[in-house]
């Protein structure tokens, strides 16, 4: 029992070595081997959740080294929540994978490796530890990305790799001044002696900045969003779904971390720069990332966009920095992991259906391919914030956060990216739903589709496109989008204390 | 007032949601599809009517589901407010089912599926707005039902009905984001959205300026649906959708959700006194005024039968927003009644357009000369319908009228006494030509119409005589009219383009007209006989019901019981009985 929080990382690590050992093997041992990691992770992630909403985290010291001086993994309700929130959407996007691929084992591998990497920076209690973990993720996703098998995902990977590379750089430096600042890493440790330097040195400052820039590459804020709109448009679809899920999600996760944990709301206060910083980020992502989504063409593209804007909204709620904006930003991360990612899948298996991968091939979808039209309608409806989905709940929390904090150009780009998300969204409902298919482009998707309707003639021995895992997947997804925001409020209320405890 | 624990809001809330899914599943067999649709229309409208009683007795029944977000219930409240807007909804919904089974089968219409489905949806959004317990609720059905009207809007799937279909969602999402920002204020200020008859306390000792803001949010966001001038420009766009949709949500469930909202925020967020105070009401009754005198004129200039309604609407919505910014306990009643009153009103006039249409494509009014031969009963009832909306005694609107100005006069605001007259006269203008070109002219025969057919404020320099030439009597068919073959389309009588130009063009409405009986030779429309030949009893029915109603709360609106239940609500915010 005691050793559970350790196992989050062991479990997904081993079964990355099984899957590659067992591809020596035998081939195609990958998808049941990640299927039962991804369970037994969720269990994991499940018993450590019960018990880590108390009044105090769980600490777990690893090897035997007591705090300041070992690594020490802490699991708090923020912290479990990833946890979960990463297990359980891997293990989803797995059943989108099985058939939709890519399916060597080397690819579930590297899948288990990036869960490995997620669950570790959702864990850890230790700065440099997490750094660690981000370069494991990293490079596990510029490998998952560059999986697919044309050249558009290997250049993808390649600006990826490139441009998250210096994120985590940044990163890392940002570590180094405040290890030369204080001489400790560990979290706790580090947010006390930081105090005692004061933070209004330079020393402490700067290192503030670099952590704070590395993880807005990671996040993709705007203006240093440029690798990911390539990366998600470029990757396969199973990993653009799981990459927009959780990656950005959990760099989010470890800018609460690093901001409310090491450095605490105190440093916001005496540094206005920094909040002015994180203000800026905010409101230029919510309207820049929206604007260009509504401009894309592709459909990938767009969400990709979207996912700039949306994570535009956390950072804004992390800036706000009181407790009903960062309750926000915790279900909004939630949400948009399960309503992007849901998004994601079912692009793709829109694709895989008809052939269709742009906004105007998406005309007359509801007719042609009625479970991705609506899936796609609700998730889009539940990302505008349509209540009482998952979507409007952050929203609210996040906005009403803002109207406590006073900081109303940001309450008012908030309740604006309403309107922001409707523009590009509505595009799409409108050509789902209100237009006939056209002609040339149907011809395309007709040959591609046909196999859907004449499936098993066995001329091409050619996989079925859709499956049953596929279609069960996305329409889980826009389930749990509107019944999540139902249980919102029950988990709010349990989010409390961690909350309360990291803001003071 | 007693408060009970029931499930019956929630269930007439549910109840038609719930229908969806036996629709879409019964696409294929239209009459079990329809026939869900009608179960759920009686039994939800009875659920309804069954709480009528106790609440008119001070009963307020609540189903109560737990917190929403924290400090905010979601709750369903029976209040006298809610049971006005739910009972009127599925009352008229039920109505509207069986017109609209005749209107969309008689044009044998596609995706009738889906437009069955988006309509209980509509109406089940429109009662949880009706019970909604506070600001947050109120904004998630409020929300809801934008999303579901947004199919019945765009149904016709022409880019005249994408293009309203996205003015639609543009303006009341965009209302939508007012509405949240001032429930957060709200929130933020006093803790709570409750609804309270009366107001909420707290609201009264907060900031001025910030209750001023979240007043001017509210108002604005609940007025996009209202159609309050400047916001109102979706409404005659979403005339494309068809007339069903047009005569139940855009006359009566969507468009009252945004007076219903406004009607909270005054009466149960502000209170009356509160909202005195702050000055706010006096502005809101000076919108109102601009809009429903403009309107009215504007409404003068259409020459499209749904578009000259729709301006109508706009501007009789404003009739109970004004009753209700004068703040009187008689204003307050005629706002109040004005809302049903003009919901069979307009229900009427609505349905007779869609009718026509349907029996023979004939949209614009100058094409409606003599129609009254073709369709008697239909014209009778829009005759009457039009002298309500004019506020002739024995109709539905002179009663509601009534208390309006008794009420604006003895709040001492005569200018919008004198506001309410001068749009009285402007409805018999524009609605009066209408009766007149259907009985009184025939195609070959019918006075030119100046006001319609000349440039806005006359002609400027010298007169076009060849142009002039043109604008007699006799319409000159619009170009294009012959119906290409290749555009399969209908277009419910809305667009310029639309395919029935009435008896002299060339379309399928020529074939009412008979050209030879007798010694007389000028074209005239065939006649029918006054027992229902010249429709389906599907759509004269609820013609005649929705008309028979207006006449009944004109004649005699205390025993109709939308009066008291109005009476009781004036009572409940201002002590005072009326």
């Amino acid at each position: 029992m005691s050793d559970l929080p350790a196992l989050l990382v062991v479990v997904p690590l081993l079964g990355s070595v099984t899957v590659m050992l067992a591809g020596l093997a035998r081939s195609k041992t990958g998808w049941p081997i990640a299927v039962g990691t991804c369970l037994v992770q969720t269990v994991v992630g499940v018993a450590l959740t019960v018990r880590a909403f108390g009044d105090q985290p769980i600490r777990y010291v690893v090897g035997g080294f007591t705090a300041p001086f070992g690594i020490e993994l802490v699991i708090d309700g923020l912290s479990a929540t990833m946890a979960v929130l990463v297990a359980v959407v891997a293990l989803g996007v797995l059943g989108y994978a099985r058939v939709a691929g890519p399916r060597s084992n080397p690819f579930y591998a590297t899948y288990l490796l990036l869960v490995a990497g997620l669950s570790g920076m959702s864990i850890t209690g230790d700065v440099f530890n997490m750094y660690v973990f981000l370069e494991i993720t990293g490079l596990a996703a510029y490998a998952l990305v560059a999986s697919g098998d044309s050249g558009r995902s290997a250049r993808a990977a390649l600006k990826y790799l490139l441009v998250g590379t210096i994120g985590a750089s940044l990163f890392l430096l940002g570590i180094g001044f405040a290890y030369v600042a204080t001489g400790t890493l560990n979290m706790t440790d580090l947010s006390a002696q930081l105090a005692e330097v004061g933070y209004a040195s330079p020393l402490v400052q700067a290192s503030f900045g670099l952590l704070v820039v590395g993880l807005f590459v990671k996040i993709a804020v705007f203006p240093v969003h440029t690798w990911q709109p390539s990366a998600y448009s470029g990757a396969p679809d199973s990993v653009s779904a799981l990459i927009s899920a959780l990656v950005s999600t959990i760099a989010a996760y470890a800018l609460i971390r690093i901001i409310f944990t090491v450095f605490t709301v105190e440093f916001l206060l005496t540094n206005a720069f920094a909040q002015n910083v994180l203000v800026a980020g905010a409101i230029v992502s919510i309207v820049l990332g929206s604007v260009i989504a509504v401009a894309q063409q592709e459909i990938k593209r767009m969400l990709a966009y979207s996912s700039v804007s949306q994570f535009g909204l956390v950072v804004g709620a992390i800036a706000i920095a009181n407790e009903t904006a960062l309750t926000g930003a915790v279900i909004h991360l939630v949400g948009h992991a399960i309503m992007k990612g849901g998004l994601f899948l079912t692009s793709g298996l829109v694709a895989n259906a008809t052939g269709a991968r742009a906004v105007d091939d998406y005309r007359g979808l509801a007719e042609r391919f009625p479970t991705g039209a609506v899936t796609f309608g609700v998730l889009a409806l539940a990302m505008v914030g349509v209540p009482p989905a998952i979507g409007f709940v952050g929203k609210w929390y996040i906005a009403l956060g803002a109207v406590e904090a006073g900081s109303w150009p940001l309450a008012v780009v908030i309740l604006g990216s309403t309107l922001l998300t409707l523009a590009y969204f509505t595009r799409i409902i409108e050509r789902m739903f209100f237009r006939e298919p056209v002609a040339d482009t149907a011809s395309g998707a007709t040959t591609n589709g046909a196999p859907l309707v004449t499936d098993g003639e066995g001329t091409d021995a050619e996989p079925p496109l859709v499956s049953a895992g596929m279609q069960a997947t996305v329409l889980l997804a826009a389930v749990l989008a509107v019944v999540l925001g139902v249980a919102a409020f029950e988990y709010g209320q349990v989010l409390e204390p961690t909350i309360e405890r990291l803001l003071s | 007032m007693t408060e009970v624990d029931s499930l019956r809001p929630l269930v007439a809330v549910l109840l038609s949601a719930a229908a969806i899914v036996p629709i879409l599943l019964s696409g294929d067999r239209p009459n079990l599809r329809e026939a869900w649709t009608l179960l759920v229309a009686v039994t939800g409208l009875g659920v309804v009517a069954s709480m009528v009683p106790g609440v008119l007795k001070g009963t307020v029944y609540v189903t109560d589901l737990g917190t929403f977000v924290p400090g905010v219930e979601f709750a369903l409240r029976a209040d006298p407010l809610g049971i006005l807007f739910a009972l009127l909804a599925s009352l008229l919904w039920l109505v509207t089912s069986f017109y609209s089974i005749g209107y969309m089968r008689g044009l044998s219409e596609h995706s009738q599926t889906r437009y069955f489905a988006a309509f209980a949806g509509s109406i089940s959004a429109a009662v949880g707005v009706a019970f909604a317990s506070n600001l947050l609720v109120l904004f998630v059905f409020y929300e809801l039902l934008t999303v579901a009207t947004y199919p019945l809007v765009a149904h016709d799937e022409t880019d005249e009905a994408r293009a309203a279909g996205r003015k639609y969602l543009a303006y009341t999402f965009g209302g939508g984001v007012a509405v949240l920002a001032g429930a957060i204020l709200v929130f933020w200020t006093t803790g709570t959205t409750a609804f309270t008859p009366g107001g909420i306390a707290a609201l009264a000792s907060a900031d001025p300026e910030v209750a001023r803001a979240a007043f001017g949010l509210l108002v604005a966001g609940f007025g996009v649906k209202a159609a309050l001038m400047p916001l109102h420009s979706w409404l005659p766009d979403a005339m494309v959708a068809p007339t069903p949709v047009s005569g139940l949500l855009h006359a009566v469930a969507v468009v009252k959700s945004g007076v219903f909202g406004i009607a909270r925020v005054v009466l149960d967020v502000y209170g009356p006194d509160l909202t005195a105070g702050l000055g706010v009401g006096i502005a809101l009754a000076a919108v109102a005024t601009f809009t429903l005198v403009v309107a009215s004129v504007i409404a003068l200039r259409q020459d499209n039968l749904k578009r000259r309604l729709a301006f109508s609407t706009v501007s009789q919505l404003s009739y109970i927003v004004l009753g209700l910014a004068v703040l009187g306990p008689w204003s307050l009643v005629g706002g109040l009644l004005h809302i049903p009153a003009h919901a069979f009103m307009k229900l009427t006039l609505f349905f007779c357009a869609g009718a026509i249409h349907v029996e023979t494509h004939t949209d614009d009014i100058s094409n409606m000369a003599g129609i009254g031969r073709r369709m008697p009963l239909t014209m009778v009832a829009f005759g009457v319908a039009s002298l309500g909306m004019a506020g002739i005694p024995l109709v539905a609107g002179f009663v509601s009228k009534y208390f309006l100005l008794i009420g604006t006069i003895s709040a001492g605001d005569v200018v919008f006494t004198a506001a309410l007259l001068v749009s009285g006269i402007l409805n018999i203008a524009y609605f009066w030509p209408v009766v007149y070109t259907a009985f009184f002219e025939s195609p070959g025969a019918a006075d030119e119409k100046p006001v319609v057919e000349n440039p806005l404020g006359g002609w400027v320099g010298e007169l076009d005589v060849a142009s002039t030439g043109t604008q007699t009597s006799t319409r000159v068919p619009i170009e294009g009219t012959s119906a290409p073959a290749d555009i399969e389309r209908d277009d419910h009588g809305y667009a310029p383009t639309h395919e029935g130009q009435g008896a002299v063009d060339e379309s399928e409405a020529a074939a009412h007209i008979d050209r030879e009986h007798g010694d007389d030779t000028s074209p005239a429309w065939e006649h029918r006989r006054w027992n229902g030949e010249e429709s389906t009893w599907f759509m004269l029915g609820p013609i005649l019901f929705a008309m028979a109603g207006s006449i009944v709360l004109g004649i005699v609106p205390d025993s109709a019981v939308f009066l008291q239940i109005v009476r009781l609500i004036v009572e409940n915010v201002t002590g005072v009985a009326v």
